[in-house]
């Protein structure tokens, strides 16, 4: 509970509960102490007045004289402690041990025997046993003195007697610990001002070493370390160091991340640029082999054209990459056509033919197409040199294009190496930027974004064996083809 | 230097004629008239009888002094020494002392000059007492050896009733009346036997005493303590304080004092009325003849 309140509450709360210990402590030793030196005291007292009796009563006891020997009693009773409430009393005995007169008449009758009977309780000693002085104590801690008094020539006229009760011994615990009580709280009321200013300027550094603890990643550590407070205390002052410490090893861990950040950021630009080589580079490629057709075959008109025609999409498709990497260029582009599925799948061939790879395909057209060209080209190009490549020596690959009313997808399935969705996922998620497949998935998931559409591995249940799993990329199939208005990031 | 001269001379005059003066003073100042007082009267008011003094004092044109003692018989010893003028005695010593003392005023008490002596007890008791026959085993207080009302008139009730001195627990003397009034108040007696007068004060002024006492038992009437001098004195300063008492009733300071005395006045002496005491005394064998 305690450690849970700041410095400047504990230190005088703390301050006060051990003022409040100690007097009492001190009270109860004190008041054990007092006890005892009062007991000895009172003992001492009624030593005295008993000394005191035998000297003024010898002469009253000789003339048998009560009332002198009762207001002789009666003022030196005063004497003895608590009378006032009963709790003493003294007489004079004559010489057969009867009372003569007694500070308290109803409790030490005249003329009544003393010695040898019960008297209060407590059984007195006969004449002849109290010849020499007698002191009495009960279990319970009272005390009865009996003293003779004798004449001139030693003979006992009569006796002292006096008696006090076990109450008079008690200590007064409240006039004891009244002094105690007081200096604790005149105490206190000096040490709870004084102890929580104290304990604010102990935790006057404390605070502010926290809060520059607290500032660390969000201020300039220069800065935090001009705000750490200049402290002689051992602890705190080894605080203050470890903190210093920290915050200059933050500055170095600063200026190394932010070097790590330049060097991120030229790595990122390498990556960029190997993407974009490799994007022009698949319909280089298709290029190459178109000139190559063209050359074998372009006496053949049909083999020309069909050859020029895709020299011309190949260099649209560069075309518009290069485009797309600037920001705010607007690419113009054109509605994709189901012979772009087929020049696809024809330029795929070249790659899938080196591995000994066999594409099969499907087309199921329900509705127009309104899919930006360029973008599904990109696509389905790239789809299809990772399946080859995933596939593997002598694999099976097969694409299927469904355009419905509302979407147009591309699937594709391979045997071999293949994704599940989870790893898909998590493998777009990764910005494993060294990783050129990698990258070519994260441009079909980030077009699949931008546009609408999705980008994922499922099942391969509507595509006959050996196919398990299958990507499937898709956009929206637009009622017309808005290239300015992509969907929202 | 005749200046200084005739100063220094008007001083030495002046000197001459105040030491002229005081010797004149002193010569002219009477003798005290020293009054003894006993526990017939609360005699320990210093300031009441300071007042009383200066007004007889100023009456009679000469000073009076009070001194009070104890005992009956210290206050006789100092009379019949010469050491005092005059005393407030009781009628047993009087009587005692009737061939050696002449009186000189009688006090009276609501309008007479007879008293009563009472037996006083506690209001509560653990044992009852309504009569001398109880005192049986009890403690009785006397005031003094030589009081009327506080010891003679006791020994002879008990006499009448067949209680000797050995019947009782034990007695004691309380030196005076109001100690008599304390020692039954305070258990120290079972009963004491006191001047009425004293015990009727005490109650009138409210003392605890006398109001955790109750009367047990009243004699008859006797003669109040009288003011005695001894036989023979002619100082005329005792005829001039019995003029000066008896007519107190006459001024309102008088009348004040009389009040706080509790008495009516004070009148001649009659030596009859103490012939009930002589006879009460006689039938004890308290008399010396």
């Amino acid at each position: 509970m305690l450690p849970r309140f700041p410095y400047r509450i504990q230190i005088p709360l703390v301050l006060a509960l051990a003022v409040t210990l100690s007097v009492l402590l001190v009270s109860a030793v004190t008041a054990q102490i007092a006890a005892r030196n009062a007991r000895l005291e009172i003992v001492s007292t009624v030593q005295r007045v008993v000394d005191l009796l035998v000297a003024q009563g010898k002469p009253l006891l000789a003339q048998d004289d009560t009332w002198r020997a009762y207001t002789l009693l009666r003022n030196t009773a005063a004497l003895l402690p608590q009378t006032s409430k009963g709790q003493s009393r003294a007489a004079l005995l004559d010489v057969q041990g009867r009372f003569l007169a007694g500070s308290d008449p109803s409790r030490l009758p005249t003329g009544d025997q003393a010695l040898g009977v019960l008297i209060n309780g407590r059984l007195l000693p006969t004449v002849s046993d109290a010849s020499r002085p007698r002191i009495l104590t009960t279990p319970d801690g009272g005390m009865t003195l009996i003293e003779p008094i004798r004449s001139a020539d030693n003979q006992i006229i009569g006796f002292v007697f006096a008696e006090v009760d076990a109450a008079a011994f008690a200590p007064d615990w409240a006039t004891l610990s009244t002094p105690a009580l007081i200096g604790a709280a005149l105490a206190i009321l000096v040490l709870v001002p004084l102890g929580w200013w104290l304990g604010r300027r102990m935790a006057r550094p404390i605070a502010q070493t926290a809060d520059c603890i607290a500032q660390i990643g969000h201020t300039d550590a220069e800065q935090l370390q001009l705000l750490l407070p200049q402290v002689k205390d051992p602890e705190l002052m080894h605080i203050a160091g470890a903190v210093r410490q920290l915050l200059k090893e933050t500055s170095a861990r600063q200026a190394n991340a932010q070097r790590a950040l330049s060097a991120e950021r030229l790595a990122a630009v390498g990556r960029i640029t190997a993407a974009v080589a490799h994007e022009i580079n698949n319909p280089l490629a298709g290029l190459i082999m178109a000139t190559r057709t063209l050359r074998l075959h372009g006496d053949q008109p049909e083999a020309r054209n069909r050859s020029l025609d895709l020299i011309e999409r190949g260099l649209q498709q560069v075309r518009t990459i290069t485009m797309a990497l600037l920001p705010q260029a607007r690419v113009e582009d054109r509605c994709m056509t189901p012979g772009d599925f087929d020049d696809m799948l024809t330029l795929a061939r070249a790659s899938a033919a080196q591995q000994m790879v066999t594409i099969t395909s499907a087309t199921h057209e329900q509705a127009d197409l309104y899919v930006p060209s360029t973008v599904f080209r990109q696509v389905m190009l790239n789809l299809l040199l990772n399946a080859i490549r995933a596939a593997g020596q002598s694999g099976q690959v097969h694409a299927r294009l469904s355009i419905e009313t509302h979407k147009v997808s591309f699937v594709l399935a391979n045997t071999g190496q293949h994704f599940s969705n989870e790893r898909l996922q998590k493998r777009l998620m990764t910005n494993d930027g060294n990783d050129p497949h990698g990258f070519g998935l994260w441009i079909c998931h980030e077009f699949a974004v931008r546009f609408g559409g999705g980008f994922s591995a499922e099942q391969a249940a509507d595509i006959p064996p050996p196919f398990t799993t299958c990507l499937n990329f898709w956009l929206p199939n637009l009622a017309r083809h808005d290239p300015q208005k992509p969907a929202p990031d | 230097m005749q200046r200084r001269t005739f100063v220094e001379f008007g001083a030495a005059l002046g000197l001459l004629q105040a030491t002229a003066r005081a010797q004149a003073t002193q010569k002219v100042e009477p003798a005290p008239l020293r009054i003894g007082l006993t526990a017939v009267i609360l005699a320990d008011q210093a300031a009441f009888l300071m007042r009383w003094s200066d007004y007889l004092g100023a009456r009679m044109g000469t000073p009076v002094v009070f001194v009070a003692r104890e005992s009956y018989q210290a206050i006789l010893d100092l009379l019949l020494s010469d050491q005092l003028d005059a005393a407030w005695i009781c009628g047993y010593p009087y009587v005692l002392y009737q061939s050696r003392l002449q009186l000189l005023s009688t006090p009276l008490f609501n309008g007479k000059p007879f008293y009563q002596s009472y037996l006083i007890g506690q209001p509560t008791p653990p044992v009852a007492l309504s009569s001398w026959g109880d005192l049986k085993h009890q403690v009785l207080a006397y005031s003094d050896p030589l009081s009327n009302s506080g010891w003679l008139v006791a020994q002879a009730q008990m006499r009448a009733v067949g209680l000797m001195p050995k019947d009782l627990r034990r007695s004691f003397f309380a030196h005076g009346h109001r100690n008599v009034a304390e020692a039954v108040a305070s258990g120290l007696a079972q009963a004491g036997c006191m001047d009425g007068y004293v015990w009727e004060t005490m109650q009138l002024k409210k003392m605890p005493a006398a109001a955790q006492t109750k009367v047990l038992w009243r004699s008859a009437w006797y003669a109040f303590p009288p003011l005695v001098s001894k036989l023979n004195d002619k100082n005329p300063a005792l005829s001039a304080l019995g003029i000066a008492m008896h007519n107190m009733t006459a001024d309102a300071q008088g009348v004040s004092l009389l009040e706080a005395l509790n008495l009516t006045g004070f009148a001649k002496p009659d030596a009859a009325i103490f012939e009930p005491i002589k006879a009460l005394a006689a039938s004890v064998g308290a008399l010396r003849t």
